[in-house]
């Protein structure tokens, strides 16, 4: 059903036009990739200084500590402290989750899934990546600061981060990164959206698409609708910082017009709640599929999982109350929006009864990324499920701001599509570098990241259902924590325990891209989709000939099947 | 299933971009809708509008830029027409027309900041002139822009080549349009109401 048919380009010559400015959807992909797991190195560093300044207060920070405080002769102080999770936050989501998902995948697989040379914009394609490039240096400039980076929370809240709260010119460069960063993505939204509708290959409608795709361009429709909104709320930010206009101050209220700091809140979760499925989304797609190539059996209900995940989609607009059942809403408003909350459940359930269904009596290959998939489906369960307290006025009153919040997002956001972009890296390494990562480390990998990030969020959960806040610096000056201190040094170790399980991914994925003379075939997984119909790794141009579309993407155990195959490819038409 | 389809290059051409188009606007449209329901909020919740004894803004020079820009947007109108009707030799003047009433509709807009400054109304004199500026200045650096873009109408007229750049043609007037249509909403929000 493609609009107009993409030619061939030359394959690009030069280093520069090959490997830095590149138009082609595969090499952006990658450069995201890279840029997103530099920015989880980075991101993951600074988790470890918040997790051992919990465990261990006024312990000196092993090997770098001395380095870089050295003042307090390499104990975190507390004003850093608070900018260590600020930036946490946000590189973690903004800096390594959406580029890996949503860049580095969403570029590599929309266009080879769907049947298309390439994507529809590559100029804008590339601007996008350069863009988001820009911004990483205007975030990584606030550290520089003198007054050091922005502390305001990833949230960014008013008044902590108007200049009262924070006067250093870090927090001004953390809002024009995340809006040049919001201009980035958006940019990269609207080439996907538009790629999907136009060039789908012929025969391809819009349910023969595989879920990744609808789930990344779900994801992308979010983004093009609600990145413009925070992008209103930081730019207001910026001009209360920059101009001294006075929308997000508190006490302008008593002498020239009211200035409402809870109207930013406002603003940000109407854009942080589709933001929190803009993180899961493409991981959830990712997973459908997955789930089924490796049970050997075709996606129980894709039509459905796919109509939920659009549900979903819609429902999450209008939710974002959620967030602030504590800044004195209304008691109708808090109940609108629990009642709103709650639905969601529904079309999550569908979907989540829908993986379950794929696995039930399939025959399993218990492969790296069927590994990392079962984990998303159970810590996505265990995620989903806690969010339910805090979708609910009563218990969100008591849990607000507790730890019990930071285990809870992190099971969603953080682990589940963490261990969904892993099950992405392993299964599509043959088709984006031509090697195939060492299966052994890449399940020793799992297990310890698995084991490591429930110790970190369940006892996350636990000692916030204790009543532990989630910014303290120490939380320990207060008497009833002081039984918290092992737990809190078991967190610690978990965390320590699993960041340096990642090296064993990195050591793992720069030795198939670099040094791995054994090339991986064309089809390794034995699958049906598009993509695994041509070379590995795929050619500058993708598709010699264009496909033409016969069957859904997970057509398993046909009987009509001949030889010893038991998937159909999409290009295959079956009697 | 699709049956296989093929639509004519230029065609799809011209529906892809207008559909990118489409949904970039969508996302312009989110980032002025919040803006303007923050202007709401503010303006529903004070107790008295404008606070603190400020005057309102004469609505003199906002309507001249209303009449303005809806002339430029008539204009662009027009040029596009002649473009897709292939009557090159009439492009100039509407471009021209396009071109002037623009950078005459940001001569209003800095004519428009210093008499709010002749008012006493000051950036930092509190949310009232934080919303009036704000706003405007956001409207003028997309109109900035929207000049800019205008720029890339005139190796369309140079070169008369219809196929090579329609879509360009199109794209350009329908972001010029959005912005004419945003100022409207401004101005009747922010002067009039
Ligand atoms: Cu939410």
């Amino acid at each position: 059903m493609a609009f107009f048919e993409q030619h061939i380009h030359e394959a690009p010559k030069t280093f520069l036009s090959k490997y830095i400015f590149s138009f082609d959807h595969k090499v952006i992909g990658k450069q995201f990739l890279w840029y997103g797991i530099f920015f989880l190195g980075v991101g993951g560093i600074m988790a470890l200084m918040i997790r051992w300044t919990l465990a261990f207060p006024g312990v000196a920070f092993p090997l770098i500590g001395k380095l870089m405080f050295p003042e307090t002769g390499g104990v975190v102080p507390p004003d850093t402290y608070a900018m260590l999770f600020t930036m946490h936050g946000t590189i973690m989501i903004f800096y390594a989750i959406t580029p890996i998902l949503i860049g580095a995948f969403g570029n590599f697989l929309i266009p080879l899934m769907i049947g298309a040379r390439d994507m529809v914009f590559p100029l804008l394609n590339m601007l996008s990546f350069w863009i988001a490039f820009v911004s990483a240096i205007l975030l990584l400039a606030g550290l520089f600061t003198p007054l050091g980076a922005a502390a305001g929370g990833w949230t960014s809240y008013p008044t902590l981060s108007t200049l009262i709260g924070s006067p250093g010119v870090g927090q001004t460069l953390w809002a024009m990164a995340i809006f040049v960063l919001g201009v980035s993505s958006t940019m990269g939204a609207i080439n996907y959206i538009t790629t999907i509708i136009v060039l789908r290959a012929p025969g391809m409608g819009y349910f023969d698409m595989p879920l990744s795709v609808w789930g990344l361009g779900l994801t992308a429709i979010l983004n093009a609708i609600f990145l413009p909104v925070l992008g209103a709320g930081v730019l207001l930010l910026i001009f209360d910082r920059v101009f001294g206009t006075t929308f997000f101050l508190a006490g302008a209220a008593a002498t020239s017009g009211t200035g409402d700091p809870i109207l930013f809140q406002h603003v940000f979760w109407i854009f942080g709640h589709p933001e929190v499925y803009i993180l899961i989304l493409p991981a959830w797609g990712i997973v459908s599929d997955l789930l089924s190539f490796f049970a050997r059996k075709p996606a129980f209900g894709a039509k459905a999982t796919a109509l939920s995940m659009t549900s979903i989609t819609i429902l999450s607009t209008i939710v974002y109350g959620h967030h602030m059942f504590t800044t004195q809403m209304s008691p109708l408003l808090t109940q609108s929006f629990m009642t709103l909350t709650m639905t969601i459940s529904i079309p999550s359930a569908i979907f989540f009864a829908n993986w379950l269904g794929t696995i039930w009596k399939g025959s399993i290959r218990f492969h790296s990324p069927m590994l990392f998939s079962l984990g998303v489906v159970f810590v996505f369960g265990l995620g989903g499920l806690t969010g339910l307290y805090l979708g609910t006025v009563t218990t969100d009153l008591y849990l607000h701001d507790t730890y019990f919040v930071v285990g809870h997002f992190h099971y969603t956001m953080a682990a589940s599509v963490l261990l969904g972009g892993f099950a992405a890296c392993y299964f599509w390494m043959p088709k984006m570098f031509g090697t195939m990562m060492n299966e052994f480390w890449a399940k020793v990998h799992f297990w310890i990241t698995m084991l490591g990030l429930n110790g970190i969020f369940m006892g996350m959960m636990i000692v916030g259902y204790a009543g532990m806040h989630r910014r303290l610096y120490n939380p320990f000056v207060y008497d009833f924590m002081q039984k918290m201190i092992p737990i809190n040094t078991f967190i610690t170790w978990s965390a320590i325990v699993m960041g340096l399980s990642q090296i064993i991914f990195v050591i793992n994925f720069v030795h198939a891209v670099f040094f791995k003379k054994e090339k991986a075939s064309d089809n390794p997984w034995e699958v049906g989709t598009l993509e695994w119909t041509i070379p590995s790794p795929a050619p500058n141009y993708n598709f010699k000939e264009i496909p033409v579309v016969k069957c859904g993407p997970h057509e398993f155990g046909n009987p009509n099947l001949t030889g010893s195959r038991d998937f159909q490819y999409q290009t295959e038409e079956l009697a | 299933m699709v049956a296989r389809t093929e639509i004519a290059s230029v065609e799809g051409r011209k529906i892809t971009s207008s559909i990118g188009m489409i949904f970039l606007l969508v996302s312009f449209s989110m980032l002025f809708a919040t803006l303007l329901l923050g202007y709401a909020i503010y303006r529903v919740t004070a107790d008295e509008w404008p606070p603190m004894g400020m005057q309102r803004v004469p609505l003199f020079l906002p309507t001249v830029s209303t009449f303005i820009i809806a002339l430029s947007s008539l204009a662009l109108w027009k040029f596009e027409e002649f473009f897709e009707q292939k009557k090159y030799e009439n492009l100039l003047l509407p471009f021209i027309g396009t071109v002037v009433l623009g950078c005459a509709f940001m001569g209003v807009q800095f004519r428009l900041w210093s008499s709010m400054k002749d008012m006493g109304i000051f950036v930092e004199g509190g949310v009232f002139p934080s919303l009036m500026y704000s706003l405007t200045w956001i409207h003028a650096a997309h109109i900035v822009a929207g000049l800019i873009s205008l720029l890339f109408l005139i190796p369309a007229m140079v070169s008369k080549n219809y196929d090579k750049y329609i879509t360009t043609v199109s794209n350009v007037s329908k972001f010029w349009h959005f912005l004419g249509i945003v100022w409207l909403l401004m101005y009747v929000v922010m002067f009039v109401l």
